[in-house]
């Protein structure tokens, strides 16, 4: 029992620990070895944040708006994908696991390069919804890879047994594998929307910068070296990811509650 | 049944994202060549009411600041534009261009900030819209058209396809809490590593200051003349610059660590100066210093200096797209930053910190005033200091040979 309980702590310390060291850099001028406690005191990056002129929270807001598409987008994608590889037979279906994959084994820039050029003839090219396509890429990988699991654990019995009683695919769907499936839903999606929230260099060559998001915006400080800019601005992108995937999963928890009773 | 349902279902939704790309009718597209021949007033009708986008680096918050506010509240006052900034470096916005050229499509970017090999890249692949400085009437009266820091970029030949923003120059900073004497060259500079060992590093070539270091470090040992005529060829480059290069070799065992590794960035050695792990760090933007002072970051007892034979001064300029949407707009904002009473806002190094393109010799006592009246802060070299001891930045080709030369040689040295 001690034993737990000391691990418990060990991991939750070196988890939060950096977190901390976060904060402390977000509101301090100067904070060099070997004090333990930052210098000074500063508030220039939350009111640069605060500034409106900045227009941090709208480019947030259209950011999380952004996120949220692409992974309503992805997943509608990912089920019926990651159904057919779990339930069906045919040719080539080991290939088409690998290729699934592809994304994450070949460079997007690559990628994006050939893409932006094809956007750019059908009119995609700085777009809400060239950005949100591009986006879907990356995320298809863990959505397919998540859900398979899910189905295969699951199984498809329930549903053929729906179906034998009388229900129709539309209601097997709705009560049968919606509810089966959610928590493996909230898990893909939430990689997902952190996948397409940290986006960086395939938004800014679809997007054009008409398209800006958090992402873009946090970058050039990270890079530029300016600590206390850039540690504000992670906090902020962390606790707005944090709000998010905590809502949906109030949001979904309560459905699947009142959903799946019967079934659990 | 089922499968065929969700070909179905995907196959609308593919189309209906592709038309939804499709009813944003293109704009149409004004290829510039007519602004050429309006006059300054009707370019500035034209760009009432418009929007411009200026895309540029935006990794600094009082820069950010001051095109926001400063910038586009008086753009909008006086002009009616509203300027929207994105932040976009030259590496992000390049490929998009040259895939736009290859389609000859339609850009979203009125103004682009630039300078050195993106600059000499872009124009030679015709990204950039120009010759237009000679339209611009801020640029025909403020600017001394005829000096280098304003017809050469990196060595290149501008002809008219930007227009300058602001001079940058190299200096160096060091702590004089515990340096009692900031070295004046680079022989005082090995003394100076020689007696505190491990204390004095420069950035990775890979960053743009450390490969300016060198250059300086180049200039102070062989001379800035050597490189105004000499060929790109690495040979030929190795024979000039060998004697520079013996000296970094030497000076290499009383680095941090030894010279086996360097600060990866400006921003990583900015840090380890400000943690008192190094006594000397260095800066493109003379006026930095200023504002770490202030805000906490370096000591007070921190100094910039420079090198008595003077140190590496470059400008930075602003140019438009080939495909600029609203080329009229970009001009007149230009044209506005070009005004001595927007460039001495940026003078300021609370604001920014940048130098004045503009020529001191060519504005009123009025305006000369405005400039004197700037409060410089601590630690900094005065403007007029500085330009005494400016020599011209090489040509960008030879910048990557020496690279590659310090790369070989320097670090490759057991």
């Amino acid at each position: 029992m001690r034993v737990k309980w000391i691990i418990k702590y060990i991991i939750l310390t070196g988890l939060l620990f950096p977190l901390l060291m976060m904060i402390g850099w977000s509101i301090t001028s100067g904070w060099s070895w070997p004090s333990l406690i930052p210098q000074g005191f500063t508030f220039r990056a939350y009111s640069y944040v605060l500034e409106p002129t900045t227009g941090v929270f709208k480019i947030l807001i259209n950011s999380m708006i952004l996120s949220i598409v692409v992974t309503a987008l992805t997943l509608l994608v990912s089920i019926p994908a990651a159904r057919a590889i779990a339930f069906y037979d045919f040719k080539g279906k080991s290939v088409v696991k690998v290729l699934i994959l592809l994304p994450l084994i070949v460079p997007m820039l690559t990628v994006a390069m050939g893409v932006h050029l094809r956007f750019i003839q059908v009119g995609l090219a700085n777009t809400f919804w060239g950005v949100v396509l591009i986006h879907v890429i990356p995320g298809i990988p863990y959505g397919v890879k998540i859900l398979l699991n899910v189905f295969e654990l699951n199984g498809n019995k329930i549903e053929t047994h729906a179906r034998i009683l009388g229900a129709s695919p539309l209601q097997v769907i709705r009560y049968v594998t919606l509810p089966l499936i959610t928590p493996g839903l909230i898990i893909a999606g939430s990689i997902i929307y952190i996948a397409s929230f940290s986006q960086y260099f395939i938004t800014f060559l679809i997007g054009g910068g008409r398209i800006v998001t958090y992402a873009m915006f946090l970058f050039p400080f990270v890079e530029s070296g300016d600590r206390t800019m850039a540690s504000a601005l992670s906090i902020v992108f962390i606790l707005s990811i944090t709000l998010v995937l905590f809502i949906t999963e109030k949001i979904v928890g309560n459905f699947y509650e009142k959903s799946s009773r019967y079934y659990v | 049944m089922r499968t065929k349902g969700v070909l179905l279902i995907c196959f609308i939704l593919v189309i209906s994202l592709l038309c939804a790309g499709c009813t944003e009718k293109d704009k149409e597209q004004d290829n510039g060549a007519s602004l050429q021949d309006k006059t300054w007033e009707e370019i500035v009708e034209e760009a009432n009411g418009t929007t411009v986008s200026f895309y540029g680096w935006g990794g600094n918050e009082k820069i950010n600041r001051w095109l926001d506010t400063t910038v586009a509240v008086e753009l909008k006052e006086r002009y009616n534009i509203s300027l929207e900034r994105v932040p976009m470096v030259p590496n992000e916005y390049l490929p998009k261009l040259l895939n736009e050229k290859q389609l000859k499509a339609e850009g979203t970017i009125d103004i682009v900030w630039i300078n050195g090999e993106n600059f000499y890249n872009a124009k030679n692949q015709d990204l950039l819209y120009g010759p237009f400085t000679q339209m611009l009437p801020n640029f025909n009266q403020f600017i001394d058209t005829d000096s280098p820091d304003v017809e050469y970029d990196f060595g290149h030949p501008v002809e008219g396809y930007e227009a300058p923003y602001g001079k940058a120059q190299m200096v160096f900073i060091g702590e004089t809490a515990v340096i009692k004497k900031l070295p004046t060259n680079h022989v005082e500079l090995k003394e100076l590593a020689e007696k505190h060992v491990g204390k004095i590093t420069y950035p990775d070539l890979t960053d743009f200051t450390g490969s300016a270091f060198i250059r300086n470090i180049i200039y102070d040992i062989v001379g800035y003349e050597a490189f105004l005529e000499l060929e790109a060829d690495k040979e030929v480059v190795r024979e000039v610059i060998q004697p520079a290069l013996d000296y970094l070799v030497d000076l290499k065992p009383y680095l941090w660590r030894q010279g086996e590794s360097y600060p990866a960035t400006i921003a990583q050695l900015d840090n380890m100066y400000a943690d008192g792990e190094v006594l000397m760090t260095m800066n493109y933007t003379p006026f930095h210093i200023a504002g770490k002072i202030a805000d906490g970051t370096f000591t007070k007892t921190s100094q910039s200096f420079l090198f008595d034979k003077g140190t590496i001064g470059n400008t930075h300029f602003m140019g438009l797209p080939f495909n600029a949407p609203n080329k009229a707009g970009a001009l007149v904002v230009i044209n506005h930053i070009l005004s001595p009473e927007v460039q001495v806002t940026k003078y300021d190094p609370t604001v920014w910190g940048d130098l004045p393109v503009t020529d001191p010799n060519l504005l009123n006592d009025q305006q000369k005033q405005l400039f004197e009246s700037v409060e410089l802060g601590e630690g900094v070299i005065p403007q007029d200091i500085l330009l005494q001891h400016r020599v011209p930045e090489m040509r960008a080709e030879l910048v990557p040979i020496i690279e590659e030369l310090w790369r070989e040689v320097v670090l490759g040295h057991e």
